[in-house]
């Protein structure tokens, strides 16, 4: 029980960072490919704080809040003007710096030797797992309520303008740069606080932790569940997360000579799971349309079609009926 | 004095699976234009057909080098026979090609990894020699690692550069309507890149297999750093990955003798954000 908690608690953070994720990349057309580099600094961040420090939960929290938002800033500002496949390098060697900074500066992070044991924020005994989980729980779903509506607002139509065409969004007056560095400066920030909600999680912290593997996981739930779908960074991490690392990890009966390579298999149908969506149906499951919005669209263009015929076979008949009169006319005189 | 003479020797025989890698990189990149990470696993697959014709066929090292590059060399043109090109026809983004790439990276690596395991596995080695050249030493193995590297890296720079053929295949990565209205077959000439850069990324696979072992994580710790030294010599520029792999291993292996090796790591990586951002979008 106590592991379910656990297990149902890093999904919510998963679906928290495939939402951040949507927000970049599937909005903004940022290829932010250094996720788990925003991610493990906060983690490592609050871990510090409140072991090396002593600070409260909170504390660390809000600091941890203003410290990644001050690093996104300043990656943003370095690297949101390139070009996409430049962005992808650049933050995937950030990510690789945090990765690399967490084992060399052991006199902050304990190095390889492991960083704990970060307190639960709520001391309430015997239900503080829970707690945490609720709490998780109303964070992500507000985070998805916002970006229902973020879809049907003015700020998220830019957003997609300017991943559509940027040149085209900016000759509207609009400044798509600023649009991407507050959007992103955000939402790497909140990867953060993800982070640092996942420390009191894990509770012993490893530089191990902070693998690529854990990047591409969201990204395949992301491009999975339909990146530019408000819902499908929700969906992908079900398939994914929830399917493989929870359902049959913990569930499945497997004898424990082949348990050893069920991660090893997971992986690899992540893998193969990710070729073919993208060869066979690259918008993902789900597509960037609602359902309701698809069928008002059929709908829409039926009318628009009925109408259109209507509207010429009306005026083919007057046509018609016209040229028969004036023949007649032209009959009757001669 | 020393430091600069060790940190050049140094840098050049630690270089080498790099130096082959970075130019078997930039040529696929150079040709179709996204970043492939799936190249990496034909640094692994090198490494592990090595392992198979000199570890399981018992073959004698220097004998399985040849086959298992050229297993690698046709595993990356069916990479790009079965995945890239019905991609690049359906015209997916750059952008999802690199993770199109990455997934078939996962999937071939931990393909292996069901089939060999994640240990660690070495290559029976001849056995080591070593030789001193004034007051700095080196073995026969990274010797030879190292004057393969020279031979290949020439052949390949004289048939990007001077032969007709690399004028062909510079005239198709430029542009590809072109090549087609003058006679250039795309489908064949990118079968050969492939083939070419798979050998590249073999060979850089057994020769990091020589130096430590073989593991399938290699190909992906060497991608990044790849990725990196092809992107800042300019994309499309055989002689500028030779050049700039060159100078990252022996910059690798200066801070390394004054600091940590992890440092070292750092300092590239954070130069490398640098250097996109000073160049101002334009990756190549």
């Amino acid at each position: 029980m106590a592991y379910l908690i656990f297990s149902l608690s890093l999904l919510l953070i998963y679906i928290g960072l495939a939402q951040m994720l949507h927000v970049q990349f599937g909005l903004l057309g940022i290829p932010n490919f250094g996720v788990v580099g925003f991610w493990g600094l906060g983690m490592y961040a609050v871990g510090i704080m409140q072991v090396q420090l002593d600070m409260s939960f909170v504390d660390a929290m809000v600091l941890n809040a203003l410290l990644l938002a001050a690093v996104s800033y300043g990656l943003g500002h370095l690297i949101l003007r390139l070009e996409r496949q430049a962005i992808l390098c650049a933050t995937i060697a950030f990510s690789a710096i945090v990765a690399l900074l967490a084992v060399t500066e052991k006199w902050m992070t304990m190095g390889v030797v492991g960083l704990g044991t970060i307190r639960q924020p709520f001391r309430i005994f015997g239900i503080e797992e829970i707690l945490f989980f609720i709490f998780l729980l109303i964070l992500i779903i507000g985070i998805q309520f916002y970006i229902l509506k973020l879809h049907k607002s003015r700020l998220g139509r830019l957003m997609i303008a300017t991943r559509d065409n940027e040149e085209l969004a900016a000759s509207l007056g609009k400044d798509t740069f600023r649009v991407k560095l507050i959007a992103f400066t955000l939402t790497s920030a909140i990867m953060g606080i993800l982070g640092g909600l996942s420390a009191p999680l894990n509770q012993f912290l490893t530089p191990n932790m902070i693998v690529p593997s854990i990047t591409f996981a969201v990204w395949i739930s992301l491009v999975l569940g339909g990146k530019e779908h408000a819902l499908g960074s929700m969906l992908g991490v079900f398939v994914t997360f929830g399917l493989f690392d929870i359902l049959i990890e913990t569930y499945a009966p497997v004898s424990p000579e082949f348990a050893v390579l069920v991660p090893n298999v997971k992986l690899f149908l992540y893998g193969a799971l990710l070729v073919g969506v993208l060869v066979f149906r690259p918008s993902g499951l789900l597509d960037q349309r609602t359902p309701s919005d698809a069928v008002v669209g059929t709908l829409g263009r039926g009318v628009l079609k009925g109408a259109v015929a209507i509207h010429q076979g009306v005026t083919k008949g007057v046509a018609t009926v016209q040229g028969k009169i004036e023949h007649r006319k032209k009959g009757g005189g001669t | 004095m020393w430091l600069i003479r060790d940190s050049i020797f140094i840098g050049l025989l630690e270089a080498s699976p790099l130096i082959l890698a970075a130019m078997g990189f930039t040529l696929i990149y150079y040709l179709n234009g996204f970043i492939n990470f799936a190249y990496g696993e034909s640094i692994t697959f090198g490494a592990y057909f090595a392992v198979l014709f000199n570890v399981g066929l018992g073959l004698n090292f220097y004998f399985a080098i040849l086959p298992a590059a050229l297993l690698a060399g046709a595993l990356s043109v069916a990479t790009y026979l079965f995945i890239f090109k019905p991609a690049l026809n359906r015209g997916v983004q750059p952008s999802e090609m690199i993770i199109l790439s990455v997934g078939l990276s996962f999937m071939l690596r931990y393909g292996l990894v069901l089939f060999v395991g994640a240990e660690n596995t070495y290559l029976a080695e001849p056995p080591v020699a070593f030789f001193n050249f004034a007051g700095m030493g080196a073995t026969n193995l990274q010797l030879i690692a190292l004057i393969l590297v020279i031979i290949f890296a020439l052949n390949l720079y004289w048939l990007i550069y001077k032969t007709g053929y690399g004028e062909v295949i510079r005239g198709l990565a430029n542009n590809e309507e072109l090549a087609q209205v003058s006679g250039i077959n795309p489908h064949k000439v990118s079968v050969r890149v492939w083939f070419i850069a798979g050998v590249a990324g073999g060979l850089s696979g057994i020769f990091s297999g020589v130096f430590a072992l073989a593991n399938p994580q290699m190909g992906w710790n060497l991608i990044l750093i790849t990725i990196m030294v092809s992107i800042v010599a300019g994309v499309g520029s055989v002689r500028g990955a030779l050049f700039a792999s060159i100078v990252a291993g022996i910059l690798t292996s200066f801070i390394t003798l004054i600091s940590k090796p992890l440092y070292a790591e750092v300092v590239l990586l954070m130069a490398f954000i640098l250097i996109l951002w000073r160049r101002g979008g334009r990756i190549a």
